[in-house]
């Protein structure tokens, strides 16, 4: 109890500078001036219609290869650490029958899934979305599909296989950049095309498909391997 | 030139294409993982010369070809190719040594280093905050990823609070990015430094945030449980990385953002720095554990690194240098230290004794601990100097003090550690494989830090005369150890009589350096020479050695301070393995090191006040110092001291003395005592007398001299061992010379100087003759010998001219020292130092007495019946010194008339007249020439007429006689040696007290205590951990506003 | 409304600050970190927010040349989405951690796991 007073008085102590930093905000009323060159001058640059993301592949692209490639990591760090014996993972676990509703959903719903994910991520540069947001959707496909047969186990070599060659030819695609355009990472490698057209935007769409192909079978793994680590304990 | 930008494209990309090609045979995988690691370390490598060797100018890498701040850029300078130099360097070298370790757990772990590796070099180049931002998460979640790279439960438990910590600072760091941007309107670093946000209060407060993150990455005290666990609870092999690779980066990334934070955070900075230093080198005292003390070790080493960029104000154009060289050091001996740990496999420090069983082992150990605590030939050694130096000169001297304190206390433990090493037993303890993969890193290292000392050194004016010859014949001794001792003790001689003809003739023109020339070399040549008495190898024992007279060479051929340190320093390290080597030596080579550590820092703050007042190095600068002179001057002697022995500071001497076999007691007494005094000459040279505080320096010197004297005399007297009394015997005759200098006058100097001559003589036959006894009989105690005059004449006869030499009975020199110095004392009218110094010579009769009777008179014992005289190897050198003797005693003004008129340089009054051979004073004369004739012929006339006496009389047979009523049986029985003075022991034991050592020991407990009692805030609960975080957070943010 | 959500995100700060440093049950500090990282991004959000704008599509809705005028800064959303994503990759790393210590101890009290201290 004298701990969680304790506590108490440092959590209170702390928002000291955020009560601080909040008196000492100013809410924008106009961009500033970085963001007003994206507005004006992205469409010419780069276009994409989706300013978020020409920032996120291409302005800040070196940023979203760090934000891959910690998922890849951690992804990896979880294959190794969560691995078990090849005898654990023949083990049978007792689990609860499945209901058939989630069954027979998950037949139809997963096929649905999997299009809304590739959906969201091949219209990254026009709509809100991306290779994140759709590989995550994808992901969840794969999270049904579990629930409806927990006794499947995730194919680890096909998903890894597929994650390391969308990286792969992910950091292939940047280097592109460099020599066929101003500098790793460009999307200009391909030409831009119509402004708000699905074939746009350069390398956009082609990099967030391998980024949404990568996140997708990167959760899965994960989902995958701290699903199956829980036969050891039986 | 290969662009920079592959340095983190190709281990990307391999990173990920493993997954594919590393499946089926995990051994391509790793093939793979060291070409990326390779490939890095080239291209750093690459930009790093070219920026070392021509005029080539920064480069930025534009990402997406867009200019900052639209898009992310990094930078890459001369700092920049360093650090990812370095960086790529330890992952390359760590994943060799991990590479096992890494193939267990598949391509997975090894794509997880690659990322590591990878990340920390965009750390480093990156120019976007929040770029930075997502590598450092990526470094943390490599990081780990790869604590667990050994799967346990420690592993995994100080993962997870590596990961709460890690959590809650890149939370923080993040908030105090957004709200820059907020502010700024940009997330470039430089445009941020443009955008000089820290006029707001709320940027200012973004900027804390910012800098109080990376400072928490830097695992500053007492927020620092969590890096503590992982160090402990991580294969030493990740340990290696985490300190040497991360730490680097991550001080990099301060120094970066420093620019955006302002002057005001300077002395911020340093005090946090300090604060870790020295706090971590002190827990570290009560720790047991090898990996978690090298991690205390660790924290503290950043966090010097973190003062010294704090303090950069201070330090000038050297602040480079400094950094570098200290950061180099501790990368390298970090590493080194981490590696073997993970080879030996001893958590507990006391069973790193195993090391020993791997002789390469035991010397990248010893380069270690050395390369860490700034001793020579290495990098640190210079980054120190230059540090003390340039914080003395903006007169920041509370920084020194709390930089050398901190250094001490880690000196405590490494040297502790390394004694373990050295001397605890290892036959119990397992047996275990030098894998290939694991000693190379680690050996390249060490190789490594030798070769950057030198470099370092050219990069210091003062160092730029430093003679690298005697060390490159060392190097070559140590790499010849494997041969036999007599091959290696010839070609040692060899050097060191080539060495004496180079070296001699630069002395010309001063005595004083040639008496000190003579002592040490001749003394070298007399040292080794009597070292052919060992059979085997020997191993390292030249090595040290040879360290040790370099060292002297030097001190003799030093221009300047800082070369007199540098071969002060060398010559430590030398002597404490020669004396760490006998049987039981560990606790005594222990407190060797440990009061000559405190000297040394001693003396460079004396050195570093000297530079202050004079603005160079130069000898002359330590004539005339003007600021704090007293405190100056006190305490180079105190440094100087340590090595003398004298009182308050002896404790070390009588058993590292006393353990050491014959050849290494000889150097250790007879020799390198001697340079403590040659420091001492140079200080009171320096200070003079004219001086308002010189007098009481002088004043104290003088006592100590006296009481030194006094106490060694009379302990002496008590000992039964016979080396032991001599050890002590040195105390009390270095104290005389001590006393002597401190009389500051023309008598005075020239006692003290004559006597440290002939106590090099005397004292040298007594060491080579007794530690020979010694050696052949297995004991040193004296009551386990006795009669063995018949057996070896020739040692009697030595012992026997040593002691009257001693004694200062006429005929022979002895007695011209201590006419001399009666005559100094009473032209001086120090009465009552006077009486002391009279009477500890008047106890110098008993123990020399003892010594004599005890060994070579009364009864022979049975287990000495074959005991044969000394080998020739030793009594060789005994002779050469005995005849020295009688040249000197027969006409002593060979030697005193030259040191006279040398001394009338500095005391132009109160020389002696000399008339011939006759010396005279205002109190009395003396004719060492005549009273050896005189004596020499009554005592051919009396011997003659005794013999012609004796001749017809009756030999009697050991046991035939009858003792009070019995026939004695035992020799035992009728031989008195043991407690012989049990009646002076009643009166004069309480002299014997051990109240220094117990004042010593208590200082110890009181450090030892503190630390058991602070350390317990890393209670081991990773909650508790964060509460501290937080805690530091908010403690920083009320001082800073 | 950037007020608005600028002090939610405070005030979700520091209860997932509590969470982290009082509960006992690692699972339970787990989820103290999510709601942590969630208040940050609300903070992120807020930052970039300016009143009565859209969100960042240059679509029919807002016209290139207006696009100036009608959007919110994109760079902060662009922060975020990097964000989300990095606390998801930590927090998956955390529940695996919290796994294994489960499985060593049986237990997910936090001050279980001491084994190493001092």
């Amino acid at each position: 109890m004298v701990r969680k007073f304790l506590i108490f008085i440092l959590i209170a102590s702390f928002s000291v500078i955020f009560i601080n930093l909040y008196q000492n905000f100013k809410g924008q009323d106009k961009l500033n001036d970085l963001s007003t060159y994206y507005a004006e001058n992205e469409p010419q640059e780069l276009g994409a219609q989706n300013l978020v993301t020409s920032i996120v592949v291409t302005y800040r692209g070196f940023d979203t290869l760090g934000e891959v490639t910690i998922l890849f990591l951690a992804a990896s760090i979880i294959g190794f650490f969560l691995k078990i014996k090849e005898s654990d993972k023949q083990k049978k676990r007792d689990l609860r029958k499945t209901s058939e509703i989630l069954e027979t959903a998950s037949k139809i719903l997963v096929p649905l899934i999997f299009l809304l994910g590739v959906y969201v991520f091949a219209n990254g540069h026009l709509t809100p979305g991306g290779g994140f947001q759709g590989g995550a959707i994808m992901a969840s496909g794969m999270v049904l599909l579990l629930l409806a047969n927990p006794e499947k186990n995730v194919k680890h070599s096909l998903f890894s296989g597929i994650e390391s060659i969308s990286g792969f030819t992910y950091v292939i695609l940047g280097l592109l950049g460099i020599y066929f355009a101003y500098g790793f990472l460009d999307n200009r490698v391909l030409p831009l095309g119509q402004f708000g057209n699905i074939f746009s935007a350069g390398l956009i769409p082609l990099i967030y498909t391998f980024i949404g192909l990568k996140v997708g079978s990167e959760l899965t793994n994960i989902v995958g391997n701290l699903k199956e680590t829980q036969k050891e304990t039986e | 030139m290969v662009a920079p930008i592959y340095i983190i494209t190709i281990p990307l990309g391999i990173a990920f294409l493993i997954g594919v090609l590393g499946k089926s045979n995990k051994n391509i995988g790793g093939m793979f993982m060291l070409i990326a690691l390779a490939c890095m370390s080239f291209v750093s490598a690459q930009w790093f010369i070219s920026f070392m060797t021509s005029t080539q100018s920064p480069v930025y890498i534009y990402t997406a070809g867009f200019k900052p701040p639209f898009s992310i850029n990094l930078l890459m300078g001369l700092n920049e190719a360093f650090f990812t130099l370095i960086i790529n360097i330890a992952t390359l070298l760590g994943a060799i040594y991990l590479y096992n370790n890494l193939k267990k757990q598949g391509t997975n772990a090894m794509s997880v280093f690659l990322g590591f590796a990878m990340a920390l070099n965009v750390m480093v180049m990156t120019r976007d905050i929040f770029n930075l931002y997502v590598f450092l998460e990526i470094a943390s979640v490599a990081t780990a990823g790869l604590i667990i790279l050994e799967q346990g439960l420690k592993s995994t438990s100080a993962g997870f609070k590596y990961m709460i910590a890690t959590g809650i600072i890149s939370s923080i760091l993040l908030i105090g990015i957004i709200f820059a941007y907020n502010y700024s309107g940009t997330l470039n670093i430089d445009g941020l430094i443009e955008a000089n946000i820290g006029i707001l209060k709320g940027g200012a407060i973004a900027i804390f945030l910012i800098l109080i993150a990376i400072v928490l990455e830097l695992k500053p005290f007492p927020a620092n449980g969590w890096a503590l666990d992982v160090y402990q609870g991580a294969d030493s092999g990740i340990g290696a990385m985490i300190s040497a690779a991360s730490a680097s980066a991550s001080l990099y990334v301060l120094y970066k953002l420093f620019a955006i934070a302002g002057e005001s955070w300077y002395p911020v900075i340093a005090v946090l720095g300090i604060i870790t230093f020295i706090a971590s080198n002190l827990f570290g005292l009560k720790q047991t554990n090898s990996k978690r003390l090298l991690g205390y070790s660790s924290i503290g080493q950043i966090g010097l690194l973190i003062t010294v960029l704090g303090l950069s104000p201070y330090l000038g154009d050297k602040f480079e240098f400094i950094a570098v060289t200290l950061l180099i050091s501790h990368y390298l001996a970090k590493a080194i230290l981490f590696w073997i740990s993970g080879i030996v496999k001893a958590e507990n420090i006391k069973n790193w004794s195993n090391l020993r069983k791997k002789p390469l082992l035991v010397a990248l150990f010893g380069t270690a601990v050395f390369l860490l605590l700034g001793f020579p030939p290495f990098p640190s050694f210079f980054g120190k100097w230059e540090l003390v130096m340039q914080l003395a000169n903006s007169g920041q001297f509370a920084w020194m003090t709390a930089i050398l304190v901190g250094s001490f206390f880690e000196g405590i433990y490494l040297f502790r550690w390394f004694g373990y090493t050295l001397k605890l037993d290892n036959k119990e303890l397992p047996e275990y494989k030098m894998k290939l993969n694991k000693i190379i890193p680690p050996a390249i290292f060490g190789v490594a830090a030798y070769i950057l000392g030198y470099y370092s050194g050219t990069f210091v004016d003062a160092a730029k005369g430093l003679d690298y010859i005697p060390l490159l014949f060392i190097a070559f001794i140590a790499l010849i150890n494997f041969l036999p001792a007599w091959v290696k003790n010839s070609i040692s001689l060899t050097g060191v009589i080539l060495y004496i003809a180079v070296i001699f003739p630069e002395f010309d023109g001063d005595l004083l350096r040639q008496i000190f020339a003579a002592i040490f070399l001749g003394g070298a040549v007399l040292a080794l020479f009597a070292g052919f008495y060992s059979k085997g190898k020997r191993s390292g024992f030249h090595v040290v050695t040879l360290a040790m007279f370099a060292g002297l060479a030097m001190l003799l051929k030093a221009d300047n301070l800082l070369e007199i340190f540098y071969a002060w320093e060398l010559m430590t390290i030398g002597s404490y393995f020669l004396l760490i080597r006998g049987k039981k030596s560990m606790p005594h080579g222990y407190s060797y090191m440990m009061f000559s550590l405190g000297g040394s820092y001693a003396l460079i703050f004396g050195f570093a006040l000297a530079f202050v007042s004079f603005g160079n190095l130069d000898l002359q600068s330590l004539s005339g110092i003007t600021i704090y002179p007293t405190l100056a001057y006190s305490l180079m002697l105190l440094g100087f001291m340590t090595k003398t022995a004298s009182f308050g500071l002896h404790i070390w001497l009588p058993g590292a003395h006393g353990e050491a076999v014959v050849d290494i007691h000889f150097m250790a007494s007879a020799i390198l005592l001697k340079a403590g005094v040659f420091g001492i000459i140079l200080v009171l040279l320096g200070m003079g007398t004219e001086a308002s505080y010189a007098k009481y320096i002088l004043y104290t010197l003088g006592w100590i001299g006296a009481i030194s004297a006094l106490i060694g005399n009379i302990a002496a007297s008590f000992q039964e061992s016979a080396k032991r009394l001599l050890a002590w015997s040195s105390i009390g005759q270095l104290g005389y010379i001590v006393f002597g200098l401190a009389l500051m006058s023309h008598l005075g100097w020239m006692a003290g100087i004559f006597y440290t001559a002939t106590h090099f003589l005397y004292k040298g036959v007594l060491f080579l003759t007794i530690g020979g006894i010694a050696l052949k009989l297995g004991t040193p105690y004296m009551y386990r010998m006795g009669g063995l005059i018949k057996k070896m004449p020739f040692s009697f006869i030595a012992v026997l001219i040593a002691i009257i030499t001693l004694s200062g009975i006429p005929p022979l020199v002895g007695f011209a020292g201590k006419w001399l110095f009666y005559n100094a004392i009473i032209s001086q009218g120090l009465y009552f130092q006077g009486i002391v110094v009279l009477f500890s010579g008047i106890v110098a009769f008993l123990y020399l007495f003892r010594l004599i009777y005890s060994v070579f008179l009364g009864q022979l014992k049975d287990e000495h019946r074959n005991v044969k005289e000394l080998p020739l190897c030793l009594l060789i050198p005994i002779y050469i010194l005995i005849i020295a003797i009688m040249i000197i005693s027969a006409r002593p003004d060979f030697i005193l008339k030259p040191i006279g008129n040398y001394l009338l340089a500095y005391f132009p009054s109160g020389a002696l007249n000399w008339n011939g051979t006759m010396a005279s004073t205002g109190l009395g004369y003396w004719d060492g020439y005549w009273v050896m004739i005189i004596v020499g012929v009554m005592f051919t006339l009396l011997f003659g007429w005794l013999l012609i006496l004796n001749s017809k009389s009756k030999k009697v047979k050991q046991f035939n006689m009858v003792y009070a009523g019995e026939k004695p049986f035992r020799p035992e029985t009728t031989h008195m040696s043991y407690n012989m003075f049990s009646g002076y022991n009643k009166a004069l034991g309480f002299f014997m007290m051990p109240g220094v050592t117990g004042f010593w020991n208590w200082m110890s407990d009181i450090l030892h205590d503190t630390a058991n009692y602070f350390r317990r805030i890393y209670s081991g609960n990773g909650q508790s951990y964060a509460i501290h975080i937080i805690a530091y957070i908010i403690i920083i943010y009320l001082i800073v506003f | 409304m950037e007020y608005i959500s600028l002090i939610t995100g405070f005030i979700m700060l520091m209860i997932g600050l509590w969470g982290i440093l009082s509960q006992k049950n690692i699972i339970k500090i787990i989820i103290g970190f999510t709601i942590f990282d969630t208040a940050i991004n609300i903070i992120i959000i807020s930052i970039g927010y300016i009143s009565g704008r859209t969100a960042p599509i240059l679509d029919k809705a807002v016209p290139v040349k207006d696009a100036v005028t009608k959007i919110v800064d994109p760079i902060p959303q662009a922060l975020v989405l990097t964000s989300i994503v990095i606390s998801l990759g930590v927090t998956a790393l955390m529940l695996a951690y919290a796994l294994k210590l489960h499985k060593y101890k049986n237990t997910l009290e936090i001050n279980k796991f001491k084994d190493l201290k001092w």
